[in-house]
């Protein structure tokens, strides 16, 4: 009987239900795209950010991060990589050198002599080239050249080594594929580090900080160059999901402990990153409340409007014998009634939409610029919080906004109301 | 008071304060009504009926005085109390039919057995005997809307009944309607009164309905005049 009274009462005022379906549906349908939006962002972003870069996990000598000393290396790397390798959520692994060092190129033409005409500092970055590739596709970034080898020539010395500079790094040295520099700096053993190399590539980052600062040479010329034989500084870890990262971080950890080793996950090392990430999701919450507010504000004021017009009917109710936990709940009942069905028609056209966001995205212009990489084009993803937050949202609001003009309607006085003037 | 008594009301008093200015709307009113009655409170437009049922059916609060309603005194009572007292003892016809436009003709009547908790069966066997009776079976499934004011009235008289409350009150029952419509009503309550033995109270100023009750007790400025207090007209 409540809920008969609920629905036909819900359906005799049709405009104003259409209406209010209408206010209802709409917030769902622009929190449900506000999420899915973000969360495939976030998502993007930070896998971008991290599958390009960083990795999800990195791990580190204790204290690396504070003090990137050249000293703080993993020292038998190889076999943390294969306690890595025994994880079944980390995908690969790439173990990195981190140096500095002054680069100065050849001039051109100057025969066997060494004329050096642009020179440059930079950090040096040596990475094992086929782990590199597999873990970041470092390849896709050279706009220039090719990617670096791994052949026996280069744990000669006195071999000319390779290298690839950053797209603004070259520019500044004005240096070319093809073209000698030599590289200046100082080994870990107090020793002078110094070499030719052949420029094998330019790359391009997205980032022009780091392009404009940053050369690589393959790990084991770093490890001469700076002998530090069989070490590494970094091992950045690319795990399989975004969301398993916190558990593996702490896998990690575990499994590495006793061996003097960190292990921090991109909130961690990519910290001013993750807290950009953080302002915006403060930001998107913010939003969905204005959405709620407005809607709540609409449904409210249909509530209300609802309740002066039945006020009459409220008074026979009551007359005749209604308790008032009756008319509350039926009231309540009514606002639920259309929350219910605007959650299903919300979650019809949001997934419509969705669908065609998650498809063609959206082209943020300007672009965004996290950390200096950025994105032009954004993309929804579909995700459970797509849903059931705008539900929620719904169904409570729903319940909020019809109590106090439910408990107005259950304690309607009868005598008055039933006077005819 | 006997157990014969439906109401007893001794010194009832209601004056209006929400405006500042006083209203004396009920000035000291006894008043007995005995089961089996169908009597009519006439009077003035603006003498005090509304004010007289809706304080005897417990509607509204009094300023002073007592009723015993079937030998339950309601002036004591709290609102919810009330609210179950009224759905089970009191069945109530309004002026402008008021029946609740989204329930058919069969689920109006039915309503106050919902409240009451009656079995489904019993429900249904007591609206179609009920609509039989007020002459309204046909219309069982139509909407308050589609009928016209007599016959909506006639659904209101069967609501009323339907719960077996020791009293019906009735404010201006017939003011919404014709005479004839009016008349053929009061034909009909009086024939369930005979037939069945529940007691009505119902106030008027319609001389159609007055030639028509048992019994009519007159009020003027709140008191109800003439010794003794009702009139034997039949
Ligand atoms: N809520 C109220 N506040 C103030 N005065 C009222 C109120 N209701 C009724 N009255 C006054 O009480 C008196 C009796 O009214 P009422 O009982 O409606 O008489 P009747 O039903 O005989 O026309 C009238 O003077 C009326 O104006
Ligand atoms: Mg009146």
């Amino acid at each position: 009987m409540l809920l008969k009274l609920a629905w036909r009462n819900v359906f005799r005022q049709r405009r104003r239900t259409i209406l209010t379906l209408l206010t209802m549906t709409g917030g769902f349908f622009l929190s449900s795209l506000s999420i899915g939006w973000m969360d495939g962002s976030y998502s993007s972003i930070i896998m971008f950010f991290t599958n390009n870069r960083t990795g999800q996990i990195q791990v580190h000598h204790e204290g690396y991060l504070e003090d990137p000393s050249i000293y703080s290396t993993i020292s038998d790397y190889q076999m943390v990589g294969a306690f890595l390798d025994s994880i079944p959520g980390v995908r690969v692994w790439a173990p990195r050198i981190y140096s500095g060092a002054l680069l100065a190129v050849r001039s051109p033409g100057a025969g066997s002599g060494n004329v050096f005409s642009n020179s440059a500092a930079a950090s040096v970055i040596g990475i094992d080239p086929a782990m590199e590739e597999a873990a970041t596709d470092f390849s896709d970034r050279i706009v220039l050249g090719e990617m670096l080898t791994a052949s026996a020539a280069d744990t000669s010395y006195a071999a000319t080594g390779q290298i690839i500079l950053g797209k603004e790094l070259s520019i500044i040295l004005e240096a070319s594929v093809g073209d000698s520099l030599v590289m200046l700096s100082q080994a870990a053993d107090g020793s002078s580090a110094d070499r030719m190399y052949v420029i094998r590539g330019i790359i391009s980052t997205g980032n022009a900080d780091i392009d404009r600062n940053t050369c690589y040479i393959t790990l084991s010329d770093a490890q001469i160059l700076f002998a530090l034989q069989g070490k590494v500084h970094e091992i950045a870890v690319m795990t399989r999901s975004l969301g398993a990262v916190d558990v593996l971080t702490g896998d990690i950890s575990t499994g590495l402990s006793g061996r003097d080793l960190e292990t921090d996950s991109w909130k961690t090392f990519a910290v001013e990153f993750y807290n950009g990430m953080k302002a915006d999701e403060a930001q998107l919450k913010v939003t969905i409340f204005i959405i709620v507010l407005v809607a709540a504000m609409g449904v409210l004021n249909t509530i209300l409007m609802m309740v002066l017009e039945r006020r009459r009917e409220f008074g026979v109710m009551k007359a005749i014998g209604t308790r008032p936990g009756f008319i509350v709940r039926m009231i309540v009942l009514e606002a639920n009634i259309m929350g219910i069905i605007s959650v299903i028609a919300g979650s019809i056209i949001s997934t419509a939409g969705l669908l065609f966001l998650s498809k063609h995205g959206l082209v943020m212009d300007p672009p965004l610029d996290y950390g200096g990489t950025v994105f032009r084009e954004m993309i929804a993803s579909i995700t459970p919080e797509c849903y059931w937050i705008p539900a929620v949202c719904v169904i409570i609001t729903a319940s909020t906004v019809s109590f106090l003009p439910a408990l107005k309607a259950a304690h309607t006085k009868a005598a008055k109301t039933l006077r005819t003037v | 008071m006997t157990d014969n008594d439906v109401i007893v009301a001794e010194g009832i008093v209601k004056t209006y304060d929400d405006s500042g200015v006083p209203v004396h709307a009920v000035r000291g009113i006894d008043y007995t009504l005995e089961k089996g009655e169908f009597t009519a409170i006439i009077g003035p437009s603006g003498s005090g009926k509304t004010t007289f049922l809706n304080v005897l059916a417990g509607l509204d609060t009094l300023t002073e005085g007592k009723v015993w309603l079937s030998g339950k005194l309601i002036s004591d009572m709290s609102g919810k109390e009330l609210s179950d007292f009224r759905r089970d003892h009191i069945g109530f016809i309004f002026q402008a039919y008021n029946l609740f436009p989204v329930l058919t003709v069969e689920e109006n009547v039915e309503y106050v057995m919902l409240l009451q908790g009656v079995p489904p069966i019993e429900r249904h066997d007591r609206v179609m005997n009920i609509l039989e009776k007020v002459g309204i079976a046909e219309y069982a499934n139509r909407l308050p809307m589609q009928l016209s004011g007599g016959q909506q009235q006639r659904v209101a008289v069967a609501r009323a009944m339907v719960s077996r409350p020791s009293l019906v009150i009735a404010d201006e029952p017939t003011a919404n309607l014709d005479s004839n419509t009016s008349g053929s009503l009061l034909d009909m309550m009086r024939r369930l009164n005979e037939d069945t033995g529940m007691t009505f109270l119902f106030s008027t100023h319609d001389e159609i309905v007055m030639r028509r009750a048992r019994k009519i007790v007159v009020i003027r400025d709140g008191k109800i005049d003439g010794k003794p207090s009702s009139e034997e007209i039949q």
